[in-house]
């Protein structure tokens, strides 16, 4: 039975993980508009207004529940609880440190994939329940851009995948470090199983990953909905999009949603790229810096850093770029990302027949 | 019972129940996502028999793609079409419920005999299987074996299901596509 406490006590950690790090996100997401536009964002609640969310979430436990009249009930209450839970369950496959997996399955990394797409069912079912014109079409703009990116995506983590050989996440994390069983090359010449650090990140290993950890970044920007790529909630048009009519803990839950999709995005990103939790310090001569940063915390510390690293990005890029036209949105996906990725896919083929 | 039997009995209660729903439902888009369930449900059983990649393409595909395509069928049709649709009248048993009736008491039956038929205890290729101790255990990478079976076993039937897929992707660019001048 200890086996299932285990389990049960992994779950509650992830959801606890998840609600911080939304908290921590929101805050530092105003900050960080706030300097980018000149402002101060949140100064009064807390030093430096750093209890401001926490003040937020106190106030939305505390609303009311409003039901619109002719909403359909079941499905308005059920969506959030959907949106987030897809996410939620995404969390269970991704590695945290050498030996540390929640669930460590052979195909991680098609299960994220399938997860994620569930996501846009709970969407589409928010839209539809509220019974809003403004919802609806949020929704189906949401649907509509998380299918098309999915497939520059999906062609630029597989090309990942050509490399790395194996669809399991800590196997993936594993290749791409001091601790890797087979031979890392960088760049496809030199050999560094025994540097690590940086030079056997995944990207250095092949650069053509480097395109595709920009198309995958692009899409996975769309695929949680933010901006420039935010016509799902477009405030100048939408109201709010699919999320308009939802109130007090149902919103909380779908901005939970939102900031969990985020994290997840970034964390497979991090593993599938950016060298997961392995160091990016290498060992040098006589220095065996990789050897001394490599560990279960040094590992949790390096996957957590990198992941709000690209987070820090997607906040910058939110706050920086104007919201693209939806013809705009379609153009890129299939005329240049999936193209591009089709691509990537080719080359990962030819280096490792050829150069690995 | 064994946690495995609780689990299949459960999930298998889902399926039949969900499906219940989805035939029987008045209400359209809650039996589309009444569905959504079903289709989790059958997931869930293909991983209870250790196809776990089987289940993982089935809630991509059906799941990410085909019920995300109704939906949006559904949502795009009008709502005159779709109340015709739900006002039928509510006889049980009716001339034009005939045909459906006929097929699936005739499929009914098929179901029964293959069941009464099939001596499941000594199916000839599991016991042959069995014999030579080569059964799949829950650790064993399925995955793998897939991709190799893919590329050799069975490429041809693979390359044919991609051209076709292939034509159906030409030709639904095809019908999109706004004809030179008219524009």
């Amino acid at each position: 039975m200890n086996f299932y406490t285990t389990y049960f006590l992994i779950a509650i950690g992830l959801f606890a993980f998840v609600a911080l790090f939304t908290l921590f996100g929101v805050y530092a997401e105003r900050k960080l508009s706030a300097f980018i536009q000149d402002r101060l964002g949140p100064t009064e609640v807390g030093k430096f207004g750093m209890l401001q969310t926490l003040a937020d979430i106190m106030k939305l436990i505390q609303k009311e529940l409003i039901i619109p009249a002719a909403a359909d009930k079941v499905l308005f209450l059920m969506a959030p609880v959907i949106i987030f839970v897809a996410v939620y369950l995404g969390f269970a496959a991704l590695p945290w440190a050498p030996g540390l997996v929640p669930a460590n399955v052979n195909i991680g990394l098609y299960y994220i994939l399938a997860i994620i797409s569930i996501e846009t069912l709970g969407i589409l079912m928010a839209g539809w329940g509220s019974n809003n014109k403004y919802s609806i079409l949020g929704a189906m703009r949401s649907a509509a851009q998380i299918i098309s990116y999915e497939i520059p995506a999906g062609f630029a983590l597989i090309s990942v995948v050509m490399i790395a050989q194996t669809l399991n996440l800590q196997d993936i994390s594993m290749q791409q470090g001091i601790l890797s069983a087979e031979k890392t090359k960088f760049l496809g010449f030199w050999d560094v199983s025994a540097n690590g650090g940086i030079l056997a990140w995944n990207i250095f290993r092949a650069p053509h990953l480097i395109i595709a950890f920009v198309i995958y970044f692009i899409a996975s920007l769309a695929e949680s909905n933010r901006a420039p790529f935010d016509i799902p909630e477009a405030e100048s048009e939408l109201v709010a999009g699919f999320h308009t009519e939802f109130t007090g803990l149902q919103f909380a839950l779908v901005f939970l949603a939102e900031y969990a999709m985020m994290y997840l995005v970034s964390m497979v990103g991090v593993i599938l790229f950016l060298g997961a939790w392995n160091t990016p310090l290498p060992n040098i001569g006589a220095v065996h810096l990789a050897n001394w940063t490599t560990g279960v915390a040094w590992g949790i510390f390096w996957i957590a850093t990198k992941t709000m690293a690209l987070i820090a990005v997607q906040m910058w890029i939110r706050w920086t770029l104007p919201r693209l036209r939806v013809d705009q949105l379609m153009n890129l996906c299939w005329k240049v990302l999936t193209p591009l990725a089709f691509l990537c896919m080719l080359i990962s083929g030819v280096w490792r027949l050829w150069l690995m | 019972m064994s946690l495995a039997q609780v689990l299949f009995y459960v999930m298998a209660f889902i399926v039949v129940a969900s499906a219940l729903f989805v035939a029987s439902s008045k209400n359209l888009v809650r039996s589309i996502f009444m569905f959504f369930i079903t289709l989790f449900g059958l997931a869930g059983l293909y991983v209870l028999a250790l196809a776990d990649f089987v289940a993982v393409t089935q809630i991509v595909i059906y799941v990410g793609g085909v019920l995300v395509l109704i939906l949006f069928a559904f949502m795009l049709s009008g709502k005159e079409t779709l109340n015709v649709l739900q006002q039928q009248k509510s006889k049980f048993i009716s001339l034009n419920k005939l045909p459906a009736l006929l097929l699936a008491a005739l499929f009914f039956v098929v179901m029964v005999n293959v069941i009464l038929k099939s001596d499941v205890d000594n199916v000839y290729w599991v016991k042959m299987v069995r014999g030579a101790n080569r059964q799949i255990k829950p650790n064993d990478l399925m995955t793998d074996n897939i991709g190799i079976n893919l590329m050799t076993r069975y490429l041809l039937p693979f390359e044919a299901i991609s051209i076709l897929l292939m034509m159906a992707l030409v030709g639904a660019a095809h019908l999109t596509r706004k004809e030179q001048g008219t524009v």
